[in-house]
């Protein structure tokens, strides 16, 4: 069966190192993938060369959308309005050709989304979404027996639900199949999973471990409170979950650090990715290469990453985060989407920050031990 | 004729596909986006809202709209699903924690009649890292065998770091849909 078959290769990439047939077949696997991407690249190179080219600019994008909507609007606008038998005979036939124009132009969006830049990507769906709910109110209106409708199977189950749809907001008024999410409850899982590795439900602790440089795995620090965890060493994953008043540092994370439910505490941290949910009054000392994301927190404060221990520079290098991005500083929240400063963070005044972190190697024990 | 058999008939015309990327925050759906077009990975922000991506794969165009999994947004997935041909659901095999999260959000999707006709990808990614699940457990967990007899459907494990996995199961997706779609070409 289909499951079967990939267990037997996920076990060759967990090894701690590839054998030279599987490291093989990775390269090769790279190489098909950037092969393609660069014949696409080549196909978009001669299609700029020729005339029928896409519109490569944002500013002829703009004009052929906002063109395309106001024709589109004009329409909609005249099939409301019409009165005599011969349009209303019609008026089907005009909404389906609608229709397909209102597709047409969510075509143009992800033609051009290559180059757009994503505010416009944004504003310019949120227009087509607008378009389909017009759309579809006029249908409903105009064209009262048949219900247009992508299904036919749902059609009673949304009249029970009309008013649930009203709540959560769908633009499209005619689905409704999605109920409120209180309203299922999740199944307890009934198979036995393994935890993964980590310090959970602990409190006024010093928490200390070293992991491997070659670090393959992930670490897990979840229901800590009044702690201080000193993590050294290379990692893929860590995920945070549920602290207090703790103080923590981590040396460098390949993938993503994941954080949840944090309050009062301090985070040194060094990683690709870092998303901050649900934190209230701590500050992060971060080195990352994308932006991070805060989300529904506030009183969270940003300085550069500060720490110290023997072979940090090495273990930075080996995953990707020599050299500051400068990124710590250009955070994201993700629940404040205006051109103005989010007040739910800022940058930590620098006479507040803590001096370097020095973690000497005789504190932290091996992963072995 | 219906709306949707007009839509059809323009797709078939084109050879294209919409594709649906979802899955939780931070479970390497943009990762995966960008391998598959073999762009440069080494600097991911999350997504805020979505990304779309028009790919070439074979002889189709794929329509990839990738969908932003933060929880403030995950009501919005819905204004995506209309003519959805083909869904991916990424999960992240690492991150035992939220697993329950995953199935809820996931069986709440299979529910949306839209998306009822939608070959159905899983893909356990991050395979690369140590003590991840496999995805005969991930399929456990997700109770994947009780799924709807009518559904098409695959779990592949896979590794948007070391791309292992990727095109088998794009592969799968890409044949699943064209066997049902442009079976009259
Ligand atoms: N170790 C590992 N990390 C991954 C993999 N795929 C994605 N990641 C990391 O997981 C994080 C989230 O990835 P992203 O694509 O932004 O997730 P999304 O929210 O689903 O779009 C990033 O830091 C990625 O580097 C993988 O296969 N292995
Ligand atoms: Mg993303």
């Amino acid at each position: 069966m289909e499951e079967d078959q990939s267990k037997s290769r996920t076990k060759d990439i967990r090894d701690e190192s590839l054998d030279p047939i599987t490291e093989k077949k990775q390269a090769a696997m790279l190489e098909r993938l950037s092969n393609l991407h660069q014949s696409r690249l080549q196909e978009s190179i001669s299609r700029k060369t020729d005339n029928s080219s896409p519109l490569e600019s944002t500013k002829s994008f703009l004009d052929r959308f906002s063109e395309a909507k106001r024709s589109i609007q004009d329409e909609l606008d005249r099939c409301r309005l019409v009165s005599d038998p011969e349009s209303k005979g019609r008026l089907k036939s005009d909404l389906e050709q609608l229709s397909m124009s209102i597709a047409e132009l969510e075509k143009l969006v992800s033609e051009n989304s290559y180059f757009l830049p994503s505010y416009e990507i944004r504003s310019s769906l949120t227009s087509i979404s607008e378009l389909k709910e017009r759309l579809e109110n006029a249908n409903s209106m105009l064209l009262p027996k048949k219900k247009f409708a992508f299904k036919n199977k749902a059609a009673k189950k949304d009249q029970n639900n009309a008013t649930s749809t009203a709540e959560t907001g769908a633009s499209d008024s005619v689905s409704v199949d999605i109920k409120a999410p209180e309203t299922i409850l999740p199944e307890k899982l009934n198979i036995q999973i393994r935890d993964s590795p980590g310090f959970r439900n602990r409190v006024d602790a010093v928490l200390v471990k070293h992991f491997k440089s070659s670090g393959k795995g992930d670490f897990t620090l979840s229901d800590l409170k009044s702690c201080e965890v000193r993590l050294t060493g290379r990692l893929r994953a860590v995920f945070i979950h549920r602290l207090k008043s703790c103080r923590v540092f981590v040396g460098p994370v390949l993938g993503s650090i994941l954080i949840e439910e944090v309050e009062d505490c301090l985070f040194m941290l060094a990683s690709h990715q870092i998303r901050i949910h649900h934190a209230r009054n701590t500050d992060f000392y971060l080195r990352v290469r994308s932006r991070p994301i805060v989300e529904d927190s506030s009183s969270v404060r940003f300085a550069p990453y500060h720490l110290s221990y023997e072979g940090l520079d090495k273990d930075l290098q080996d995953s990707g985060l020599d050299g500051d991005t400068g990124n710590w500083g250009n955070v994201d929240d993700f629940r404040w989407l205006r051109a103005v400063q989010s007040p739910n963070w800022s940058i930590l005044p620098e006479d507040e920050r803590v001096s370097i972190v020095k973690i000497s190697s005789a504190e932290t024990c091996s992963e072995d031990s | 004729m219906g709306l949707l058999s007009i839509i059809r008939k323009i797709k078939r015309k084109e050879k294209e596909m919409r594709i649906l990327m979802v899955g939780l925050d931070n479970s390497g759906k943009t990762t995966i986006v960008l391998r598959i077009n073999g762009e440069d990975t080494s600097v991911i922000s999350p997504t805020l809202g979505f990304n779309i991506k028009t790919i070439k794969y074979d002889k189709y165009i794929l329509n990839i709209w990738d969908v932003g999994g933060q929880r403030t947004i995950r009501s919005y997935w819905r204004n995506y699903f209309e003519q959805t041909d083909g869904l991916v659901w990424v999960v992240d095999s690492s991150d035992v924690r939220r697993l329950e999260d995953c199935k809820m959000e996931l069986d709440n999707l299979l529910k949306e009649e839209r998306l009822s006709g939608a070959s159905l990808l899983i893909l356990a990614n991050k395979q690369d890292i140590q003590g991840a699940l496999t995805p005969n457990e991930i399929a456990k967990v997700l109770n994947l065998d009780a799924m709807d007899r009518t559904r098409h459907w695959k779990i592949v494990g896979c590794s948007a770091y070391t791309g292992e996995g990727l095109l088998e199961g794009f592969d799968w997706l890409v044949q699943d849909v064209a066997s049902r779609i442009y079976i009259l070409d």
